[in-house]
């Protein structure tokens, strides 16, 4: 209501009571006095409404300068860095979306039995699993985005892992500090990017998978045994096709089978290349097929006079092979891996196959000490060794299953009403075959250590039980039975994995954010 | 020598992918950036369709220009603080000179590179009144006049609230015993009498039209004539002063930017085509003038007819205006701070 609105009737009311008080002596009253009311009356109006513009005005202002203040603070909020903290991890990122800096982790702890005579033992230096808790997987990592196109991740490992490598990979015990992934990133589009540093080659298919989203405990023989884990070097990757077609060409300072790059120094001038071809020909089809994918893989190498020769592990991680340290690559080195994947439903299926192709010669042993027997030398030649696997899984909460995590319909909350997560059944077969030429190369024949229990040959099932609590949390247990062939008899005590079986059972607790 | 031939030959294959993937985006679509001052949104929704035509029609390239818009000074300052500017076109000088000063992003000399000063079209400052004009404002002087609320935004802020400072400091001087301190105590008075700063000349329009805000709206002479076609000439009437300033919107490409995206050679066209045939004859629908002279005698009509002072003439230049009147401790500071 104005001013004007509230006066007016006053002004009016007075008016009346001026007109009628000269109305009584109306004889009285002149012309003129009544002309000078109706002129006051008439400036009174006047005033009320130049009142009236002047409050509209001021309410009109102060209603701008808020709104101003309101555009201002809105355009703040805008540009404001975003802090978010979810389970996707936590993240700083500013209002453009060019610049991020995120926190996420990884952390497993695993509790590890193994049965009656697969049991394996402890000598020396070696490497060998015994029953107990094992913190598989500890790992901050910083990711960060820079100008919308550069990107690094920075990845330490505050667990041991023994997961292959060459130099350190053998030792269990040494519990220090490593870096898993050190690279930059420069994306020009989605077509062509770049990755410089320590990261995974793009090889291998279960590999390539996130540790915090595999479906067993360990990764197959193909991705641990065969086909490179991490390695220093440059890869140029991306998607073709609307995303249906992936590509991905690296150069890097080579690792042996399954091993991961410990050090930041090549131990020779030869380097590896690596290519994949990955296609996923009926993505968004929403067919049966779109879930499908299939590629090929592979790297190639002048691995010569280098003794970083792998070592072979069961899925318990009990080393079942291993060239003799006289043993040196003399030769090329090429691995070669068909792979795909199916998603269907709460279906997932995964299958790999590699081979690798490597040449190594053996120096000769000159008998001394506890050794009896020399060993001759032995010239170039070319192995072949290769690995399979498929593995099968089945959400039975009836979610969809995918190639990375899964996304429980109801999550389980502790102590609270809940729904019971999703729960996964898992099915996986294996094998690791090795050259029969590479018994001439073992360690057991170098006629001072004596080792024996070693085998050309690993056969592995296994099942395994999955509970997502939510997308964070997850309970898995694995049973896995593997049994060695052609087994090698050599002299001396078993030292390694004694009798030719190895009944693993596992649990993990995992957290991933 | 532990490099080999194939080794090599897979080498420059990887090499040869990454300059393709250098080379190729760039080749299928180009995306330019135009930073602008507050009124061009029109001017350059029109002109920026106009050219990505002429640019696929001439070398079968697409290219798509985005705007930005906002009070002149803040958007310079934006550029500096790394918006990713292809090209500029602001509305004065001096805050494309601080994208040399301060960023380094394009040469001190970038006012020669193109035509007219890198001004491809011209505009003044005019009063806007409400119908009737009923504050019976004529020129600088009636808007100190008390009870006479003025719009204009904040010159901290916007080019255009600069352009309508010195108009009215350039017209004090000329009055008889005008000198510096008749001026001040001038804009003094005016600014006694505006009740609202808006950071652009777009949001001090929004205040005097939309919100109803003021007497008089003082603004550039194409905000002041589009506001009259679009809203009407039944609603306010345009007040042409004796005296005013000759507002010279300059452009410029952003080197280092347009370097490192490698659009240099679309946004060096980009502006050059401002200057073509059809760029000044948008220019003069959008109410700006237009520098060419064909295409200034199609629109002499619409343009008000008046005294125009330079910058470089009453100020001594952009350099020197800005560090009397605007810089901190400037004497806007000292007018706005006594108010």
């Amino acid at each position: 209501m104005t001013y004007s609105a509230v006066l007016r009737p006053l002004v009016g009311a007075l008016a009346l009571a001026g007109l009628a008080s000269i109305a009584l002596p109306a004889q009285a009253a002149t012309q003129d006095e009544i002309e000078t009311l109706k002129q006051t009356v008439r400036e009174l109006q006047k005033r009320l409404e130049e009142l009236d513009q002047t409050v509209e005005q001021k309410v009109k202002i102060v209603e701008r300068k808020q709104e101003l203040v309101n555009e201002d603070v809105a355009k703040k909020l805008k540009d404001a860095p975003t802090v978010t903290a979810s389970n996707k991890g936590f993240s700083i990122r500013s209002a453009d979306k060019d610049f991020e800096f995120k926190l996420r982790g990884l952390a497993q702890i695993d509790y590890r039995v193994y049965d009656g005579d697969a049991h394996a033992q402890t000598t020396g230096n070696t490497a060998v699993a015994t029953d107990g808790f094992l913190a598989r997987r500890l790992r901050p990592t910083f990711e960060g985005t820079l100008l919308g196109k550069y990107g690094f991740r920075f990845t330490p490992e505050f667990a041991e892992s023994g997961d292959g490598g060459a130099a350190a990979s053998g030792d269990r015990r040494n519990n220090r500090v490593r870096v898993v992934d050190a690279y930059f990133d420069v994306n020009a589009n989605d077509a062509y990017k770049f990755r410089l540093g320590k990261h995974k080659p793009f090889v291998g298919l279960e590999r390539l998978q996130s540790g915090s989203d595999i479906k067993f405990i360990e990764r197959s023989y193909v991705s641990n045994n065969i086909l490179p884990n991490r390695d220093i070097g440059v890869s140029l990757h991306g998607d073709a096709f609307d995303k249906k077609l992936n590509y991905a060409v690296g150069y890097f300072n080579g690792v042996a089978d399954g091993g991961d790059n410990f050090t930041s120094v090549d131990d020779n001038t030869d380097k590896d290349f690596a290519a994949r071809l990955f296609t996923t020909p009926f993505a968004g089809s929403g067919g049966n097929l779109e879930g499908l994918g299939f590629g090929v893989a592979g790297t190639w190498a002048n691995d010569s006079n280098t003794n970083a020769l792998p070592r072979y592990r069961t899925p318990g991680q009990n080393q079942f092979f291993a060239y003799a340290s006289t043993v040196t690559a003399a030769g090329t080195r090429s691995r070669i891996s068909p792979q795909a994947y199916y998603y269907n439903g709460p279906l997932g299926i995964i299958a790999e196959y590699a081979q690798v192709t490597q040449d190594v010669q053996r120096a000769e042993t000159a008998a001394s000490g506890a050794a009896t027997n020399a060993v001759a030398a032995i010239g170039p030649t070319e192995l072949k060794n290769d690995a399979w696997q498929i593995a099968a899984t089945w959400l039975i909460t009836g979610e969809d299953a995918s190639f990375k995590g899964v996304k429980p319909f109801q999550p389980f909350k502790f102590g609270e009403p809940s729904g019971w997560g999703a729960w996964e059944i898992g099915l996986r077969y294996q094998e690791n075959n090795l050259d029969s030429a590479a018994a001439r190369f073992a360690d057991n024949n170098a006629g001072t250590s004596g080792r024996a229990g070693y085998g050309l040959s690993a056969r592995t099932w296994g099942v395994g039980l999955s509970w997502y609590h939510n997308e964070n949390s997850k309970f898995l247990i694995n049973y896995e039975d593997t049994s060695l062939d052609d087994v090698l008899r050599g002299a001396g005590t078993p030292t390694v994995l004694r009798g030719d079986k190895e009944r693993f059972l596992s649990f993990r607790y995992q957290v991933a954010y | 020598m532990a490099f080999k031939t194939p080794k090599l030959k897979a080498l420059a294959a990887i090499l040869g992918l990454a300059a393709a993937a250098i080379a190729g985006p760039a080749a299928a679509e180009t995306t330019l950036l135009n930073v602008s001052y507050d009124p061009t949104r029109e001017l350059y929704v029109d002109y920026n369709a106009a050219f990505a035509k002429y640019w696929k029609e001439k070398t079968g390239e697409t290219v798509t220009v985005k705007q930005s818009h906002g009070g002149a000074a803040k958007q310079a300052r934006a550029v500096i603080d790394g918006l990713q500017a292809d090209v500029v076109t602001l509305a004065l000088s001096y805050d494309i000179d601080e994208l040399h000063a301060k960023g380094k992003l394009i040469p001190a000399d970038w006012q020669k590179r193109l035509p007219n000063n890198s001004s491809p079209y011209t505009s003044t400052i005019v009063l806007l009144v409400r119908k009737g004009n009923p504050k019976n404002i004529k020129d600088w002087g009636d808007l100190a006049k008390p009870g006479v609320a003025v719009i204009t935004p904040n010159p901290k802020t916007s080019g255009g609230a600069r352009y309508n400072y010195l108009a009215i400091w350039g017209w004090a001087l000329q009055q008889p015993g005008g000198n510096d301190k008749t001026a001040q105590e001038l804009l003094t008075k005016v600014y006694k009498n505006v009740p609202v700063l808006d950071s652009g000349a777009r949001g001090s329009t929004t205040t005097f039209i939309e919100r109803g805000i003021g007497d008089v709206l003082i603004t550039w002479e194409n905000e002041a004539l589009l506001a009259t076609k679009e809203l009407g000439p039944d609603k306010f009437d345009i007040i042409v002063p004796a005296t005013s300033i000759l507002a010279e919107p300059p452009v410029t490409v952003v080197d280092k930017v347009a370097n490192r995206r490698g659009t240099r050679k679309v946004a060096e066209a980009y502006l050059n085509y401002l200057y073509s045939d059809e760029g000044q004859d948008i220019a003069g629908k959008h109410f700006y003038r237009p520098t060419s002279e064909k295409a200034a005698k199609k629109y002499e009509k619409q343009f008000a007819k008046t005294k125009l002072i330079s910058v470089d003439e009453v100020f001594g230049g952009w350099q020197k205006a800005q560090k009397v009147h605007f810089a901190d401790g400037g004497s806007f500071d000292q007018i706005y701070g006594i108010r």
